[in-house]
């Protein structure tokens, strides 16, 4: 009986939708009306954003009185292996939030997320900062770069599966300006060069050797090789030498002479970090940061939000970008903004044009300002002059790494260069082994560095 | 003849619910992983594609950028298996010899000795993280007896030589009261009159452990050794939880391995090769516990 009701409702919600008529709004046009009075589920792994994306889903009920629940689910594991088991048993529900140009093309090509190519128009996307704007769009270079058991490859390029919903960059440092202050250093000045960087934390950790280093998540042993070295080698060598690294030839690579330059200046940091930061996890190192035990922490634009969650002012810290050695190709270092999460319709979804409508407001400016006020993290929607109003001050500062020269320009998201099925532990775990331990030399890193991309390459056959 | 079709009817209807269970939630999900592995799949896709050894070949040395990081977690995996059993036995036999010989508070002191076990893993990982820290207990004890010179400065897991036997000796402590347990429970069944008879010939303690006691405590020896062994190979939240493999890949094991494979390798196609390290896990699993069980066989 009750599955009767359910059915004869249903019936009837689609009669309502078919006859309503409504567009999604904004620049979308999806291809079925969205109707008033249905109610759609997300779900997301950022715990940061559940409480904030559930304030903007208010205002959009009350806009068009089709109502949301945003569910957290984390970590990222759980998160990962719920979306299995759901989608094996056809309970995923209408939009999920995924990392974005990753992640989002993985479920996209997988068939659990829609295509909504159709219904994202060129003014939709218009909205997005513009190194943002494909993410979600599943290019001919990624199918042809995927391993041949990839579900990219039963995918159709010009696909896409997700709008990009949050943006930033790794490798700012947060510095703690009363430690800067205590040390003689200035607390408004950022380093100029990594040269001045590490003088600085050589000063820092002299006047405080137990709170006066550098905090970074070592335990997961990439973010040294990703948010440290990378922008730094970038800016060292410039982007052809940079890609260059990570190719076949080793005539070229991590063990060329220009190669071990690179990791000589990254082992630079060696003397400096704070103690076990080896065994530190990426939100453990910003905690610690927060709780003054370093002067200086390694993270992304997302950091600022964290630190705030746990007790530290954003005023009471400097942001800088890696600062680029004194002696390299480029004299400093732009980053450009990459979409971190994404937003997609999951293909199952009973609610496609809902779902759509719900995209389109929360990346609209004021459905993102909204969010990006509440979790701090900014959106990947340009919000242009407005955006000290609708996100704060602090946020919208760190907008300023965002722009400069293009050559200088290190982009994060361009992994065109890598080896398909590219596996960023086995580097870190090799960058661990050259600083903090210590185990291998630069020159070793390099040839060690060097076998570990070979192979990937030939694996990737 | 009715009636014993009437007994086949009514045995069937009370096994027939753990049956079902077994097929489904058993037989189904041994079948399907051991499938798996002979395909590559990243848990979303609707098809498995069939690769047949090729997991199994990639693993151990098809593959050069996934086979020599699984032959060093299996070099790891192999020094837990045989240093956490056999400290075990040698720390948990002695303790149990002297709680059966107790007599004043011996309730409280098996209590004591049997807390980790109660205590939640996940809750006394976190737990001796912060003794390990650099300005941890650990290090603050060993400062203030004098002994600073053998404090780590980067902790104690942050220091390549000593991560792994540390988490070593904190798998030993939370196995001893199992242990410790087992062999209470063997001493208790041990004919008193025997021990007795040993002394009135004159054997001393020593020889009356020696010769006697432990020979008689053989089968609880084989099945912590077995416990230990399993434990060994398939728990990995210690090393997930406190190290995550690292410093640098050094404590890296092989059920840390097949986690990372299955969960932390983006949404590549990996399910399949977690699956086989799985089974391999299991082989070395059933190939360890034959010889462990050969080997007191011969003991006894």
């Amino acid at each position: 009986m009750a599955s009767m009701k359910a059915r004869i409702l249903s019936l009837a919600a689609a009669a309502t939708v078919a006859v309503a008529g409504c567009s999604s709004g904004g620049g979308g046009q999806p291809g079925e009306p969205a109707a008033s009075g249905q109610s759609i589920t997300m779900w997301t792994f950022k715990q940061s954003h559940a409480a904030a994306l559930q304030k903007a889903a208010e205002q959009f009920t009350a806009q068009t009185g089709i109502g949301v629940k945003v569910e957290a689910v984390t970590p990222d594991d759980v998160f990962k292996s719920k979306i299995q088991s759901a989608a094996q048993t056809g309970d995923l529900p209408d939009v999920l939030e995924a990392h974005a140009a990753g992640e989002d093309l993985e479920l996209g090509a997988s068939g659990l997320l829609a295509d909504i190519s159709g219904d994202v128009n060129d003014a939709w996307k218009g909205r997005f900062l513009p190194s943002t704007q494909n993410a979600g769009v599943l290019d001919q270079g990624r199918i042809d770069r995927a391993a041949a058991d990839s579900p990219f490859k039963q995918a159709k390029a010009g696909s896409m599966y997700a709008v990009p919903f949050t943006a930033g960059a790794f490798g700012i440092v947060y510095a703690n300006k009363e430690k800067l202050q205590a040390a003689g250093l200035s607390p408004d000045t950022p380093p100029a060069s990594w040269e001045e960087f590490v003088a600085a934390l050589k000063t820092s950790t002299e006047k405080d050797p137990q709170a006066g280093g550098l905090s970074l998540g070592l335990k997961v042993s990439q973010v040294g090789f990703n948010w440290v070295y990378q922008p730094l080698a970038h800016a060292y060598l410039g982007k052809e030498k940079f890609q260059g690294l990570f190719g076949k030839d080793t005539a070229a690579g991590f063990g060329s002479p220009d190669g071990v330059k690179t990791l000589d200046l990254y082992s630079q940091l060696t003397p400096y970090w704070m103690p076990g930061a080896t065994t530190l996890g990426i939100d453990e190192a910003d905690i610690a940061f927060a709780q003054g035990k370093s002067a200086y922490n390694v993270g992304g634009t997302f950091t600022l939000a964290f630190l705030a969650q746990n007790g530290m002012s954003p005023d009471k810290v400097l942001t800088f970008p890696i600062p680029p050695s004194a002696a390299g190709a480029h004299k400093d270092i732009v980053m450009a903004p990459l979409a971190l999460t994404s937003l997609g319709v999951t293909s199952t979804s009973k609610n496609r044009a809902a779902a759509l409508k719900w995209l389109d407001y929360v990346t609209s400016p004021s459905g993102a300002g909204l969010v990006a006020k509440e979790s701090l993290d900014l959106p990947a929607t340009d919000l242009g002059a407005e955006a000290a109003t609708l996100m704060g001050p602090e946020l919208a500062a760190l907008q300023k790494y965002f722009t400069g020269d293009p050559a200088s320009t290190y982009d994060a998201g361009d992994t065109t260069f890598f080896p398909g099925g590219y596996d960023q532990v086995k580097p870190g775990d090799a960058f661990v082994r050259l600083s903090p331990l210590k185990e291998l030399d630069p020159a070793q890193a390099g040839k060690e560095l060097d076998a570990i991309f070979g192979a990937m390459w030939k694996s990737a056959e | 003849m009715a009636a014993r079709w009437k007994e086949w009817l009514t045995g069937w209807a009370f096994v027939f619910p753990a049956v079902a269970l077994f097929a489904v939630m058993g037989v189904y999900t041994i079948g399907s992983g051991l499938a798996l592995s002979f395909a590559s799949w990243n848990g979303f896709t609707p098809e498995w594609i069939w690769v047949g050894l090729e997991n199994y070949a990639d693993l151990l040395w098809a593959d050069p950028s996934l086979a020599p990081g699984v032959r060093r977690a299996a070099w790891n995996t192999l020094q837990v298996c045989v240093a956490v059993p056999l400290l075990t036995v040698l720390i948990s036999l002695p303790l149990a010899v002297t709680l059966n010989s107790v007599r004043r508070l011996r309730g409280l002191l098996r209590s004591v000795y049997f807390l980790p076990y109660v205590t939640t893993g996940i809750a006394t990982y976190y737990a001796w993280r912060y003794l390990l820290e650099p300005e941890g207990s650990i290090n603050l004890m060993l400062r203030s007896a004098g002994l600073g010179s053998l404090a780590q400065p980067q902790g104690w897991l942050a220091n390549p030589s000593t991560a792994l036997w540390t988490l070593i000796l904190i798998l030993v402590w939370s196995a001893v009261p199992t242990a410790t347990l087992l062999y209470l429970t063997g001493l208790q069944a041990i004919d008193p009159s025997m021990v007795e008879a040993a002394r009135i010939d004159g054997a001393a303690p020593r020889q009356v452990l020696r010769r006697i006691i432990v020979p008689l405590l053989t089968p609880m020896t084989a099945g912590i050794v077995l416990l230990g062994v399993r434990d060994s190979l398939h728990g990995f939240q210690i090393f997930l939880i406190m190290t995550n493999g690292g410093p640098g890949g050094h404590t890296n094991v092989l059920a840390l391995e097949t986690y990372e494979l299955a969960f932390f390798k983006g949404l590549a196609p990996t399910l399949g090769l977690s699956s086989a390290l799985g089974w391999l896990l299991f082989v070395g699993a059933v190939l360890l516990t034959l010889a462990n069980a050969r080997l007191l066989r011969r003991v006894r």
